[in-house]
């Protein structure tokens, strides 16, 4: 009986000391306390956009190009092939393009921090930063977490750009059963700024977490070198539940009661 | 001057072609000893496969539930709605879970969680210098690891289409009872649209799909260098490599499997 309760009450223990810590570094930036490192995390914004911007930009222009191909197919089969665009651009913009930067997020920046911060935390550089009297998390974590707000609206605005321009070469260029002036009229009248914000909020829910995950687990980190990669790969699980379960709840709450479509009256 | 900037150009497009010709060596090795007798890797098979069942069971029940709620089901009951022809959600379900979503959200959840944990445990086997000790005592570590890694994964991967099938409509009903509507309409243009060819591209996708997450995870496992820091960075590039090989082969696969099939499109 006891052995059965064990793992839902570790399981509970870990989601709180996680919440604790996450709760930490939010009100360590939201006091902008984290302003005392500044180089270091405009030197993290720098390393997320030299290493992860084209990763990202390119799983989203394949997902794109998918979304474009399901599209155009779909629409063929009933028989309205100029309407390629409403499919296109309610699964671009409000699903798959959230969906994709929340996977190559996790897999690229989310596991990159683990490794990072699970290596520091093995070879005792991160007690070494205490005993010198920084403040680790704040050092480490706060930093990482501010360059990614700094840095991931920018890229996720151009990633949807990707996307948009990839479902544009499968529908018309590829497939080509509709227009360039037909699809670009149906694509842009399927969405507008308001949707833009939405998925722009889902992404960067989805980021933030993200991060403070890769945190949690790299400053955690225990157990020699087979540690670090045991904590990376579980990062990883955590990390996927939250990126679907974030999806599910930003389209109920955002376009649940309301499909902000321009039909009927 | 301008041979630095060829260079920075060049190299890592070098080193990443030489990367996937590696791994395209190491697939062949894997296949070729899978066949080649003797099976001594039957033991290790079984535990390998018990072990992605029970690690990727529970993140693959979340995972495609709230997919298949979220995108499919809610976006395009709404849609529907608009018509008046929530009945269609079922055909339209076809297209989303069978052909589409089913297969790839289970080999995101399969990469994700048994893929890295392959990669992890090779990598730490490498890095303790475990992988050499068995090559100086004649065990042929592909044989040995690899291969059994290769077709437990292939086998769930394709075994868990069904069940992530299962449970994304499972989210697809939840979207027609959350908009108040009976499910008999649902099923009756569900099964009415599905044909045997969806159901057996989206089984070979998923399968192919457990092949590619073997083969990159197992590569970058063996390959892990550099200590501490090796492992975990073998796992986030692993993951990486199998989520862009994933999508950019389901194109692939997606595009020739519907133009080759024109008779799956016809709506029933």
């Amino acid at each position: 009986m006891s052995a059965w309760l064990e793992q839902p009450k570790d399981l509970l223990a870990n989601v709180g000391e996680g919440a604790k810590f996450s709760a930490k570094i939010m009100g360590q930036v939201y006091s902008l306390r984290v302003l005392r490192f500044l180089g270091e995390a405009l030197r993290q914004a720098g390393v997320l956009i030299t290493s992860s911007t084209v990763v990202i930009w390119g799983l989203v222009f394949i997902i794109g190009l998918q979304c474009g191909l399901e599209g155009a197919y779909f629409t063929r089969s009933i028989g309205s092939p100029a309407y390629a665009g409403v499919f296109a651009a309610w699964c671009d913009l409000r699903e798959l393009v959230p969906y994709a930067f929340g996977y190559m997020m996790a897999a690229k920046v989310g596991t990159g921090i683990v490794a990072e911060l699970g290596s520091m935390r093995i070879s005792e550089e991160i007690d070494a930063l205490e005993v010198m009297g920084f403040d680790s998390v704040l050092f480490l974590c706060a930093t990482r977490l501010l360059a990614s707000w700094l840095v991931l609206p920018f890229m996720y605005v151009a990633a949807i750009g990707a996307g948009f321009f990839a479902s544009y070469l499968t529908v018309v260029e590829q497939v080509g059963d509709v227009s360039s002036g037909g699809y670009l009229l149906i694509f842009w009248m399927f969405q507008n700024p308001p949707d833009l914000l939405y998925s722009l909020i889902k992404a960067m829910s989805m980021a933030t977490v993200i991060v403070l995950v890769g945190c949690y687990y790299g400053y955690n980190a225990n157990g020699g070198p087979v540690g670090v990669g045991t904590a990376t790969a579980k990062s990883m699980v955590v990390n996927l539940i939250m990126v679907h379960l974030i999806g599910m709840l930003g389209t109920q709450l955002f376009w649940g009661a309301n499909p902000r479509a321009p039909i009927g009256g | 001057m301008a041979s630095t900037v060829v260079n920075r150009v060049f190299d890592p497009a070098k080193g990443a072609l030489e990367e996937v010709g590696d791994m395209m060596i190491l697939a062949g090795k894997t296949i070729v000893s899978a066949v080649r007798p003797p099976y001594s890797y039957g033991d290790e098979f079984v535990h390998q496969f018990l072990f992605a069942l029970r690690l990727c069971w529970f993140p693959l029940l979340v995972s495609t539930v709230a997919f298949g709620f979220g995108a499919p089901g809610l976006q395009a009951a709404n849609f529907l709605v608009l018509f008046g022809a929530l009945d269609r959600l079922g055909g339209f379900f076809v297209l989303a879970s069978i052909r589409e979503f089913a297969p790839f959200v289970t080999a995101v959840v399969l990469a994700g969680v048994a893929g890295t944990a392959i990669t992890a445990d090779l990598g730490a086997r490498k890095i303790r210098e475990e992988l050499d000790a068995l090559q100086v005592l004649g065990v042929d570590p592909v044989k040995s690891l690899v291969v059994p890694r290769f077709l437990a994964l292939m086998i769930v991967t394709g075994l868990f289409d069904v069940y992530a099938l299962i449970f994304g409509i499972f989210g697809g009903i939840v979207a027609t009872l959350v908009n108040g509507a009976p499910l008999g309409p649902f099923w009756a243009t569900f099964f009415g649209n599905a044909s045997t060819t969806d159901l057996w591209g989206s089984f070979v996708k998923c399968t192919l799909f457990g092949a590619i997450i073997a083969v990159v995870c197992s590569y970058k496992g063996m390959t892990a260098k550099g200590g501490a820091e090796g492992v975990g960075r073998a796992v986030n590039q692993a993951v990486v490599i199998a989520f862009l090989g994933i999508f950019a082969f389901n194109y692939v696969f997606t595009q020739t499997l519907l133009a080759t099939n024109p008779e799956m499109l016809v709506i029933k």
